[in-house]
């Protein structure tokens, strides 16, 4: 009885020892294939690091041209104290964001204001438009029927005067009359904080009723329509300029931050690594020595 | 009523190409900087009930 079950108990033990080998084996491989792409998003993010602080030097060089625009085209509305048309109640929101993520929450922080805007209350009259995939695509799913339009391909290249004007173009022939509205933008403030801000738009309308229209000299109908359209251009360009700085500031963090973390991760790996290949060999050894007493 | 605004034009459309004429006149030297920024890359749908309004053209026929 013993001669015949013992083939079957052997074959048993190897079995489970074979098992067990290739399981740890397994592991220790398992592990070294993590470790080793692990290693490589770092690599990744590092240079993606690299490759955001160049272009955020250059953002920062741009935005500082691009300021005067912006503020310019702001104190014009604050001296002649325009102020929203009560009687024309729709309102155009455009949210400044770009294509690409892996940025921290720049996008997310700007949707988030628009989105609290339209869930507040007289929210059907207000129409967004989206400049950038990545508010497209947080606003989409709650508020498409707000979207008039979606402007994509920004963030790619820094942007151009020439994208603010077309845009500035698109939203005067989209033939949607609004009486106030907002220009939603992260408004650059250092290396590792922006705020979300906003630049005030109007019909023209809205700024020939405004009372404090007389400071300004020689003003006729035709100029302010021409300074009208200038102005969206160039307050377009300089949120473009502004979302631009602050998306690479920010980029930068989140790439350092995901560095470090993979960092972090590599140190534990390594150490589980060499710990488990410490246990491997030490059962080996273990098996060896045991059975070289066996044979004794 | 200026010339260009009567030929249908806006600002924004006639300091463009007041500009792009300006860029094009430059010294050799500047010009290359300069026309560098007379790119556009913007792609910009209309979207109209919630939808493209290319997709929502294909989806009416």
């Amino acid at each position: 009885m013993l001669g015949r079950l013992a083939p079957g108990v052997c074959t048993q033990v190897t079995m489970v020892f074979n098992h067990q080998q290739s399981r740890n084996m397994a592991t220790l491989k398992a592990i070294s294939i993590r470790l080793k792409s692990v290693k490589n998003i770092q690599k990744i993010t590092q240079s993606m690091k690299m490759v955001s602080a160049a272009k955020y030097t250059r953002a920062e060089r741009d935005l500082k041209a691009a300021r005067p625009y912006g503020e310019g085209a702001v104190q014009f509305y604050e001296r002649a104290e325009v102020a929203a048309p009560e009687d024309e109640p729709k309102q155009l929101y455009i949210a400044m964001t770009s294509d690409r993520g892996l940025c921290g929450a720049v996008h997310t922080g700007v949707s988030k204001v628009i989105r609290a805007r339209l869930a507040e209350p007289g929210a059907e009259n207000i129409k967004v438009i989206c400049v950038g995939d990545k508010s497209r695509a947080i606003l989409q799913r709650l508020y498409s029927k707000h979207i008039i339009s979606v402007c994509n391909e920004i963030g790619r290249l820094p942007p151009t005067f020439l994208d603010a004007a077309r845009i500035a173009n698109a939203i005067m022939t989209s033939g949607y009359d609004f009486g106030s509205g907002k220009i939603v933008y992260n408004k650059f403030k250092s290396v590792v904080s922006y705020s979300q801000s906003d630049l005030p738009l109007f019909s023209r309308a809205a700024v020939e009723s405004s009372p404090k229209l007389a400071v300004y000299d020689s003003l006729d109908s035709d100029v302010l329509q021409s300074y009208m359209e200038f102005s969206l251009a160039s307050m377009l360009f300089y949120a473009l300029k502004e979302g631009a700085c602050s998306e690479q500031s920010s980029r930068m963090t989140a790439m350092d931050n995901a560095s470090k973390n993979a960092g972090e991760m590599i140190d534990k790996l390594t150490l589980t690594f060499n710990r488990t290949r410490q246990a491997v060999i030490t059962r080996e050894l273990i098996e060896i020595i045991s059975g070289a007493a066996a044979l004794e | 009523m200026s010339a260009w605004r009567q030929a249908g034009l806006n600002y924004i459309n006639y300091s463009n190409i007041a500009a792009k004429i300006l860029r094009r006149s430059l010294k050799a030297e500047v010009r290359t900087e300069a026309l560098r920024r007379d790119e556009s890359h913007v792609r910009i749908t209309p979207w109209a009930n919630g939808k493209p309004a290319h997709l929502q053209a294909k989806a009416a026929k």
